[in-house]
Formats: C-alpha cells, structure tokens, sequence
C-alpha cells in the first residue's frame, strides 16, 4: 500500500482498556491523527482483523502501540506479529513496559489463578465449576483457546521494543506529545522511556518536604491527610521517592498517594526494592519490636511496592513449584 | 567495555589457605575466565617477593587490574594497593577475594571450600573489570584546635598542642580551670600534692600566648568537617552573654567524669547517718587539714568500703580503676592525720594493676590497714551503734577470706565512689557527632589501636570521658590525642579517601529521605536548589544513604552497581 500517511496499528493486550482510553482522553487529537495517520488496526475503535495485519507486508507498518501485558499466547502472537509488521513498537503503558497491575499475578501461580476465577469461588454455581481448557472437543471438532502461560511477562520480554511510554494509563498530553515527536522524527535513541520525566515525582510534587521519619503508616482512609505536607511524611506510602515522573502528579494532587505506575528512575535495576529500602531506612525506631510494630501498619507491602512492576523486579516472579 | 588484562593472585597463607582449599586449583579456573591474562599461586602474596611478583607482572605483563585472593581486605588491602601504586597503576585497580576468613578458616576442608573461594575470586574477577581509578583529594587543615573542657586532661592537651604551635581554644563551663584533680589533695601511689601539679597547669595554661582560655563558656555549636570546622563558644559572665565563632581543624573532648551519687546506695545510710561521707567529702577534709567526725571528734575507728557504684549489676558493672588505689592513699593518709585511729578497708577485690601500685599495697597491709574482703553481689551493712559500743557506728560484714561474719566499729565511713558518665554526655556526643556506649562513656575509633580518635575524622577523645581512667592514663591520652592532631596539622593538608558516596544533581529530587540517614551527618540539604548532597570529607563511605536513594541519585564510589552486581553474577556463576 504507496501512500505518505503514517501507517499505525494499536493492539490491547492483557489489559483493563484505560490505555485505549487514554488515547482517546488526547480528544479532538485523536481526529488529526486519524486524518494523517491510516489506523489499520485498533481492536476498541477501528475495523480492522488479525488476519488484515497478517497479510501486511513486513514493515508495512510505521508505528504499533502495544498496550497491556503479555499473559497468554494470543497477546504473544499479535506482539510478534506486530513486531514484523512495525518498524516502532511502543510499550504503551504500565503493564506493556513492567508487567503492570496483571504482573501481581506472578506472586501466586497459574492453578491458584484458575481454580480461584473457576473453581472456588462463592459467585461459581456448582455444577458450573469448569476450568476452560486451550482445546475442547465439540462434536468431533476442536476448538481452541489461547493458552493461558504460567506468569505475566513484559513485552520486552518476548519481542524487542523500541519504546517505552509508561503510565496507568500514559498521561494525555504525554502521548500527543510522544506522536508528535514520532511524526517528526524527533525520538530519543531506541530502548528510551519516554512521555516522561528522568527526576522523581517529589521534583514536581507541591507537597512540601522534610526530613522523613515515619513512627506509623496509614492506608489512605485512616486519616485525613494534610493537603500541604508530603504524604510520605505523613505516614501514607507514597511510591513518588521511587518513580519517574511525568504524569503531572495526578495523584498527590488529588491527595491520593502515587502508586508508582511510571515505573522507576533511570539506572534503578528494581523499583519495589528501592521503595522497599527508602522507606525501611527512614522508619523511626531502632527497636526490632517497634519496628515490627509499624510495619504492620502496611499490609501485603510487596504489592504495594511493585504495584506495577513484579514483573519487571530482579526476581519475577514467586519462586513455585 | 575493552578488554582488560587481569592478573590473580591465589595466596597460600602458608598453611592458613592451602590446607583447606585447593590453590592450584582455583588459579586453574581463574586463568579460564575471559580478561585474566595469567593467574598464580604463591606462598605468602603479602611478603615483599610476593607484592614484587605483582609489581613485574604489572610491568612486564602490562596488567590493567589485578586480584588478589587472601585474607581479608581490612587485613592486607593497603599493602596491595600500594604495590599497584608502585607499578604505575591505580591502586583501586585492586580487588580482594577474602578466601581465608570467609573460606578457609570457616570451613573444615573438602571439595566445598575449593569451590566456595573459586566463586568468590569469579565474583572479584568480574568485580574488577569496573573498577575506575579513582583520585584522592587533598583539603586544607586549619592548625586551631578545640579543646572542651578545662581539668587536668584538658590542660595537658592545650599545653602540648600550644607548646607545638597550635592557637588552642579551650573551653571550660565552671569559672575555674582544673575540673576533678582540683578537688583531690595528694595523689596515689607516690603521695605528690594534685593541689601542686593542678596549679603549675593551670598557670601555665593560663600565661600561654597561644591558649585562649574560655571560662563560664560551653560550646553551642560544632560544624564542618576535619581539618575545616566551625565552633561556637557560648560564654556568659554575670547577665552578660557574648557568642563567638571560631574556625578548628581539629577537637579534642576531654569532658571527664562526674562522682556517682551515693545516696542512690541505700544500704550505707549516705545522707543519714552523718559520718558517713564520700570519698569527695573526705578529700575536702583532708585539703581543710582537719580529719574528723561531725561532731568535731577525732576518729578512733575509720572503715574505707571499696566499689561503691562500681561492679555491681544495680549501679554500673564496670570498674572504676581508681578508687582501689585512692582508698589505700585514704589509709594512709588516715594513718598519717591520726596515728591512733584503727583503719578498716573493707574490698570486693583489690586491684592494684599500675606502676607501683602492689608496692602501695604491700605498704598498706604494713601499715596495719585492716583489710576485710567481702563477695561481689554483697555489702556490708552499716547500722549506728549503742552509746555502750564505744563508737557511732557498727559495720557487719561477711568476711570472705574467712567465712565469718565480722562486725568492725567505725566513727567515720568513707565510701569509695566510682565514676560515671555526665549527665550531659549524650548532648556532647551529639555536638560533636561521636558515639557512647552503654555506659554513657564516649567511644573511640578503635579500643586498642586507635584509643583516643573517634569514628569522626579530626573529634578525639582523651581523659576519664572515654572511660574511667587515673591520672596517667589520662595524661598519656591527653598528649596521645595532641600528638595526633599536630602530626596531621604540620602538612597543612589532609588526604581525603577517593571512596566516598556523590548526589548526581540531575536525579536527585529532593524527597530528603537521605537527609536523617547519615552517621556521619555528611548529608546536607541545600533549600535553594532543592537538592541534597553529600559532603565528601565527611563520608566514611557506609552507603546508607546509597541504599536508601530512591532514584538511586547517590552512588557510592567504588561500590557501584555495576560493580555490585558483576560480582554477585561472578559469585553464583
């Protein structure tokens, strides 16, 4: 297909569908891409097929977004698709580029996941307990699922990605700016995140900061927050010390602790365990007891700290067997 | 990353390595990694043919980093560092595999120690391929110094630095010099008058054209770093309160100690029966010329009681060291002040372990000095006595020695008071940014080796401050702590360590979660810019705040990542 427009292809997959919308949240944007852009395929808004994609020439495309994990072998086969047919693949948002909140899934196992979603669970009428299989016999035929994998990968992980625009979902004006730039050309060297900052959130946070000593943690519903003061300080844990910002500090703002979703800073090997480690350093007390004591006041702290990221941390995954 | 060129270096430790772990066969496998251009075993690496080895290898090899495979690198890490700086290359082209303490001594042979200290060498072979030559730096070194606190000990060092060249500030919080000694009349074993050395000290002190003496003052404020601080002494005479900041190289704490409370003691009725005093309230006496009791009688019977506060797990567990020695000066001076009175030394243990002290001791028992051992845990019991009895008081005692129990008169009871920290020993330990231990007494940088400098570059400790100390002690630390500081102030600059942790301004954000962490307090927040940063001359290099960097803004050189993480990999390779 001879023309000038950009070629463009967006594919959803394991994913809730906020970054689909966050395209659109780009409004009246949206149109003048369109109206220089062909849109080949984007399941939520555009009529296009797998099977248009697969008859694309190699490299036919110009730009493909990829949004969401990779968690079953459909997702894995339109990433490897989309990989032959774009000369950019995008990592759009959190779960493309860390695994994201599908990544937490990668602390418990396969089984424990299906026998939850179709085994036991008190919403499952018995009798109705079936877990679905990738191929099932129907009348002498076979039909077939996609294969549901053994834990959540990044995208990076199974093709090779060109960029990453992180975020849950990628700031509006982040992504205009990022096709801005790809429409021009103007992109950073291959294997950069961009649509964001290289500083921590705290850099544009109008909280103000102190010394941090934390004597208690709250969940956000436990107090009522100081409008002014750093949440962190406050005992509300707050992801920003340990992620990129960019996002326009959506959530501190709006007095919500950052829930780290733009992913950790340049040069940070694990973003958890640099939450982890700032956040145990500054806990007010030297007494093992009293220690123990405060901690409490953070349930399950892993997916707080890798609310987004298990799948991108050193480990992974839970060691199962 | 080029190609370097590694040598390795498998120590034998004599027998110390090699008969744990396979030598031979840890250079074997070392000598397959990729990078290591040749890889030996040899005896002792650390004598001087095996630090020439390195320097020819070097030389003639061309090699760009080099392992060394040994003992620890607290051990022999500057010996190697300085045969690659003898070379011609960065002496951080350096790492150490600690295969003795962390191998051959913890194992107890066979295969798994062999391939316990091959991984540790893989890890420092991968580890070295990062190292970066790093350059010390120099900083200027101010020749005033800080001294606080004006008794015996504090004089000596402001004397001995003065008489070197030093303009000394010496700060005292009372309106006299002299502290404690100034309270003492003679001084064991040998009997000299404290009266006579605390004022020849003092005069001198207060004559020196390079002593600037400070009385009623304290000091408010302690900033900056070795070589480079800035103090604020507080002075207050009368209603009127001046401030004055001045800059120091160097400090020298010689706070001293304070008496322990003997009222805390109920047992010995201090502060109800009347004649029974302190060992402080006895020097007073004896400084008047008048032993009595407080009645004004002359003492038939005196009974001196050893370790009160001292060695007992309801007070302090420690010794205090000179009230042994103290109390057969008591005896004797007793004997001297009133030859009839009956003496009584009632003691746990005698502990005479100075130069001339078992002399005294043996002088002691000579002089008819009753001595009466009682058991740790146990004390004697004071109780007045009947106007029948002959005396104010009656002391029982189980007497160890001869398992009976004893019962002594005594018109007056001398208590031998230990010493304990000051009250305010936290708040000076705070100001000038050093540690106490659980006792109160400030702790030195290194209890044998390096007694009277502290964990903060150019802060020294000297007297009873660090623990409880006679006067000679207290003098030798006095003059150790100036001779330290003059031996690093004639260079007029001091060597900073190149490894030290740095904020990369362009990804710190301010969050300040480092600001608290540093033991050192070389982290400081600069509000203008927004931007914490590390104070290099004050880093010891912990990497707590390098860990806890959040946007792992803060790096610690030497103890990079990547280099972390090539070692790791190495090691579990």
């Amino acid at each position: 297909m001879a023309t000038d427009k950009l070629q463009i292809a967006l594919y959803w997959g394991a994913a809730c569908g906020g970054c689909d919308v966050s395209v659109l949240d780009t409004n009246e944007f949206i149109l003048d891409v369109a109206a220089a852009a062909d849109i080949r395929m984007w399941p939520i808004a555009v009529d296009g097929k797998y099977s248009d994609v697969e008859a694309m020439e190699d490299g036919e495309l110009d730009l493909a977004f990829y949004n969401g994990a990779v968690r079953n072998s459909e997702n894995e086969h339109i990433a490897q698709l989309l990989r032959r047919k774009s000369k950019t693949v995008v990592a759009y948002g959190s779960c493309a580029y860390m695994g994201g909140i599908p990544g937490l899934a990668n602390l418990t196992n396969r089984d424990k996941i299906l026998d939850t979603a179709y085994v036991h669970n008190a919403s499952i009428e018995t009798g109705n307990r079936v877990v679905p299989q990738p191929e099932t016999r129907v009348d002498g035929k076979v039909l077939e699922i996609p294969r549901f994998y053994r834990r959540v990968y990044r995208l990076d992980n199974v093709i090779d990605v060109d960029y990453y625009l992180p975020g849950c979902p990628p700031d509006a004006g982040q992504v205009k700016a990022v096709i801005l730039a790809i429409v021009k050309g103007e992109l950073p060297p291959k294997g950069s995140v961009v649509g964001a900052s290289d500083v921590a959130l705290c850099e544009d946070c109008p909280r103000t900061r102190g010394e941090k000593k934390i004597s208690r943690f709250y969940r956000p519903w436990e107090i009522l927050a100081d409008p002014d003061k750093c949440l962190l300080e406050q005992g509300i844990l707050c992801a920003g010390v340990a992620t990129r910002s960019g996002c326009g500090v959506r959530c501190p703002k709006s007095g919500i602790p950052c829930r780290g979703c733009y992913g950790p800073l340049p040069g940070v090997v694990d973003q958890g365990a640099k939450l982890l480690s700032a956040v145990s350093s500054v806990i007010d007390s030297k007494d093992p007891d009293e220690v123990d004591r405060i901690l409490e006041g953070l349930p399950d702290f892993t997916s707080i700290a890798y609310r987004y990221s298990v799948a991108s941390s050193l480990l992974q995954r839970s060691y199962q067997q | 990353m080029e190609e370097r060129k590694i040598g390795v270096y498998v120590c034998n430790c004599g027998t110390n390595i090699a008969k744990m772990v396979d030598c031979d066969g840890v250079c074997e496998h070392a000598a397959q990694q990729p990078g290591v251009v040749l890889a030996k075993s040899y005896k002792y690496m650390c004598s001087n043919p095996g630090q020439e080895m390195i320097i020819e290898d070097i030389k003639e090899q061309g090699l760009d980093r080099v392992v060394v495979a040994a003992c620890s690198p607290r051990m022999h890490e500057p010996t190697f560092r300085k045969a690659l700086q003898t070379a011609g290359i960065s002496p951080y082209f350096l790492e150490m595999a600690n295969i003795r303490e962390q191998c051959s001594w913890v194992h107890d042979g066979g295969e798994a120690a062999t391939e316990k200290a091959r991984a540790l060498t893989l890890g420092a072979i991968r580890r070295v391929q990062y190292h970066q030559p790093l350059e010390r730096r120099s900083v200027n070194m101010c020749p005033n110094v800080l001294v606080i606190g004006g008794g015996f000990v504090g004089m000596t060092a402001a004397l001995e630095l003065a008489d070197g060249g030093s303009q000394v500030y010496l700060v005292e919080r009372q309106r006299n010099l002299g502290g404690n000694v100034a309270r003492v009349d003679l001084t064991a074993p040998y009997l000299d008058s404290a009266r006579d050395m605390v004022t020849a000290l003092i005069t001198r002190t207060m004559e020196h054209p390079n002593i600037f003496v400070f009385l009623n003052s304290e000091v408010g404020s302690l900033e900056g770093y070795v070589g480079n601080f800035r103090a604020v002494v507080d002075t207050v005479w009368g209603d009127q309160a001046t401030s004055n900041e001045y800059e120091v190289g160097n400090v020298v704490v010689a706070t001293g100690y304070k008496e322990f409370d003997a009222s805390r003691v109920t047992h010995y009725g201090y502060g109800k029966l009347p004649n029974v005093i302190t060992s402080f309230e006895f020097e007073k006496m004896l400084r008047a010329g008048r032993v009595e009791t407080k009645e004004g009688k002359t003492p038939n019977y005196a009974a001196i009681i050893h370790c009160v506060g001292s060695r007992n797990r309801e007070f302090h567990t420690y010794c205090s060291r000179v009230c042994c020695m103290t109390a057969l000066k008591y005896a004797h001076e007793l004997k001297s002040a009133v030859p009839s009175c009956y003496v009584s030394d009632l003691y746990v243990d005698m502990h005479a372990f100075g130069k001339g002290h078992e002399d005294f001791y043996r002088r002691g028992s000579e002089a008819k000095t009753l001595f009466l051992m009682y058991a740790k845990g146990d004390h004697p019991v004071i109780r007045k006595a009947e106007p029948k009895d002959g005396c104010e008081m009656l002391i029982e005692v189980n007497e160890k020695l001869s398992r009976e129990v004893i019962e002594i008169p005594a018109d007056l009871v001398i208590l031998m008071v230990g010493m304990e920290a000051r009250d305010d020993s936290d708040a000076v330990a705070r100001l000038v940014n050093i540690s106490r231990d659980k006792d109160g007494w400030f702790i030195e940088s290194h209890p044998k080796l390096d007694p009277v400098a502290t964990t903060t570059d150019g802060i020294y400790i000297a007297g009873a401050c660090a623990a409880p100390k006679d006067i000679p002690d207290s003098v030798a630390q006095a003059r150790a702590a100036a001779a330290r500081i003059l031996a690093r102030t004639i260079r007029g600059t001091i060597d900073i360590d190149a490894v030290f942790a740095e904020v990369d301004e362009d990804k710190c954000c301010g969050c300040r979660i480092c600001n608290g962490l540093c033991p050192y307090s070389a982290i400081e927040f600069n509000e203008e810019k927004k931007r914490s940063n590390v104070i290099s001359a004050l880093c010891k290099a912990c990497g707590a705040c390098v860990a806890a960097c959040p946007s792992s803004a803060i790096t610690a050189r030497h103890f990079t990542d990547e280099q972390i993480f090539a070692q790791i990999e190495g090691v579990l390779a």
